[in-house]
């Protein structure tokens, strides 16, 4: 499983809007940044140079990790993705 | 869009379709409302469907019509290391006898399957609509605004049965704010494909013979096991993870996935398969502890919405527990209709039915489980001294033998430490 090839394994129907919101201020005061490494799909990471946080939500499998082990309450919108949109699994 | 029904199930999985199936059969007008283009899209498991008796009620010949995969005949659970693992393995006659004990499925042709039956028996399905808030009426939830399909959706009473996260619940006040790490689960699975034929003669499969092992010591610290399924012409192979532990672990789920599929013995049953599909999923492990208020005015919880999940270690149940508090809900909901009050009390027979049944009184036998299932000796430690004192038995080199007792003593002390395997036995004594 390369993660960096997720598209070709995983389908998705990517809405324009975004359904999570991250406050990535909220990020550089972290002192744990646990959705870094448990994201499954790989949306956040964290550069130590410019000490700052990238998010991604192409790929998001909506499981809810990221939601989960955030202790600092960093988003300004967690949802799932608009009716129709996000993640499809075919056969899993 | 805006419409009024005697009662909306939010989630078509399989404690929302259950709950709409059994309304629909009573005869209520009820809405299932869906936030994937079709129901299933959205989910995965990492498991076995195991028997559903509630379910079986309604529905006489539920195990003729489903779209199922293989039953399972044999189960096993590997001790592994990096380069070692130590397996045992239940195969018995009566697995492979109907009524089986349990099927691999695919979530979203089952899932499908299933709320299509609700639409059979007169649910109205509403696919692609994302859930976004509870419509109060007088302090009471009286409906549903929708994402995807803006509009509104009104009726006296909701099941929720909107999955692991339940925004529903939460917003009903229902759940606490925040989930506490050490109480989930996530769930990494990769789809790999190989021919009938193939699986069959590698898991010594015959007919329709299905293979389902547990794996432990392949996360590489992290507390979380291993699962390997055995479809008709796929394996489901996956890792779970407890958040609070991989969150400060610095693992990451992808490549303790990769390890584990490298490990040379599951490498050898994966070999020349070729991945399909990567999914992942949380599980809510918690507990009979994490159970939230099922009952609230004009609302019932049911399913991972509820944290109806049953994960001891040795079994891993959750769509059983789900589907059976889905009809439980139905049934309150039928009351409530009949009664004409659809206030916490007007439902608390749901609450009432679930805590008669199998679903609240395992978790509650179970309840100091996912405790025991805290130490993380058991994910690497315990699988060293198994591997390691195994190996040490069948090794056969001319060095003099040693007594089989003081043998494990010494690769006891030498893994774990005695004093530890005494409080670790004792735990899950009480624990199982």
């Amino acid at each position: 499983m390369n993660i960096d090839e997720i598209f070709d394994n995983t389908s998705f129907t990517i809405d324009r809007e975004a359904h999570i919101v991250l406050d990535q201020n909220v990020c550089v005061g972290c002192d744990n940044r646990g959705c870094v490494n448990s994201c499954p799909a790989r949306c956040y990471t964290w550069s130590e140079e410019e000490q700052k946080m990238t998010f991604v939500y192409d790929g998001c499998l909506e499981c809810g990790t990221c939601y989960v082990v955030c202790h600092k309450n960093a988003f300004t919108r967690w949802r799932y993705p608009r009716g129709g949109f996000g993640v499809a699994y075919r056969m899993t | 869009m805006s419409k009024s029904y005697q009662a909306i199930v939010i989630g078509a999985g399989p404690a929302g379709s259950s709950a709409a199936l059994t309304m629909a059969r009573a005869g209520l007008d009820v809405a299932l409302v869906e936030r994937g283009a079709f129901p299933g899209e959205k989910n995965m498991f990492g498991g076995v469907l195991h028997r559903l008796p509630a379910l079986e009620k309604v529905f006489p010949d539920f195990w003729e019509r489903a779209p199922l995969e293989r039953h399972i005949v044999k189960k096993g659970v590997t001790f592994m290391t990096g380069d070692s693992s130590f397996s045992t393995m239940i195969e018995a006659g009566n697995f492979d006898t109907p009524p089986y004990n349990g099927y691999t499925v695919f979530r979203p042709r089952f899932d499908r399957w299933l709320a299509d039956e609700a639409v059979a028996a007169g649910a109205t399905l509403i696919t692609r609509a994302t859930v976004d808030d509870l419509l109060l009426k007088d302090g009471r939830v009286a409906g549903v605004t929708v994402l995807g399909r803006s509009g509104k959706l009104s009726a006296p009473v909701v099941v929720a049965a909107d999955g692991v996260l339940s925004f529903t619940a939460k917003k009903a006040g229902l759940r606490r704010p925040n989930f506490d790490p050490a109480q989930m689960a996530v769930g990494v699975k990769a789809l790999i494909d190989m021919p009938r034929e193939v699986i069959d003669d590698r898991f010594g499969l015959v007919r329709d013979q299905g293979f389902a092992n547990e794996f432990v010591g392949c996360t590489e610290g992290v507390r979380g096991g291993g699962f390997l399924y055995t479809n008709y012409d796929s394996l489901s192979v996956g890792l779970v993870f407890h958040l609070a532990s991989l969150r400060t672990s610095g693992k990451t789920p992808y490549d303790l996935l990769n390890a584990f599929l490298e490990q040379p013995q599951v490498a050898k049953l994966i070999r020349g398969g070729r991945l399909q599909e990567y999914s992942a999923h949380l599980i809510p492990e918690g507990g009979y502890d994490m159970i939230p208020e099922l009952v609230g005015d004009g609302i019932v919880v049911a399913g991972d919405a509820a944290a109806l999940c049953n994960a001891t270690g040795l079994n891993l149940e959750g769509i059983n527990l789900a589907s059976h508090s889905g009809i439980v809900a139905a049934e309150a909901v039928i009351a409530a209709h009949q009664a004409g009050d659809f206030s916490r009390r007007g439902l608390g027979v749901y609450k009432k039915l679930l805590e008669e049944s199998y679903v609240i009184k395992d978790l509650k036998l179970y309840r100091k489980a996912p405790h025991m299932l805290h130490n993380n000796r058991i994910y690497q430690e315990y699988p060293e001294l198994m591997c390691s004192f195994m190996e040490y038995i069948y090794r056969i080199d001319g060095a003099p033998k040693e007594n089989l007792s003081r043998l494990f003593l010494r690769t006891a002390r030498e893994k774990v430490g005695l004093g530890n395997l005494l409080a670790d036995g004792f735990s899950a004594w009480r624990a199982l």
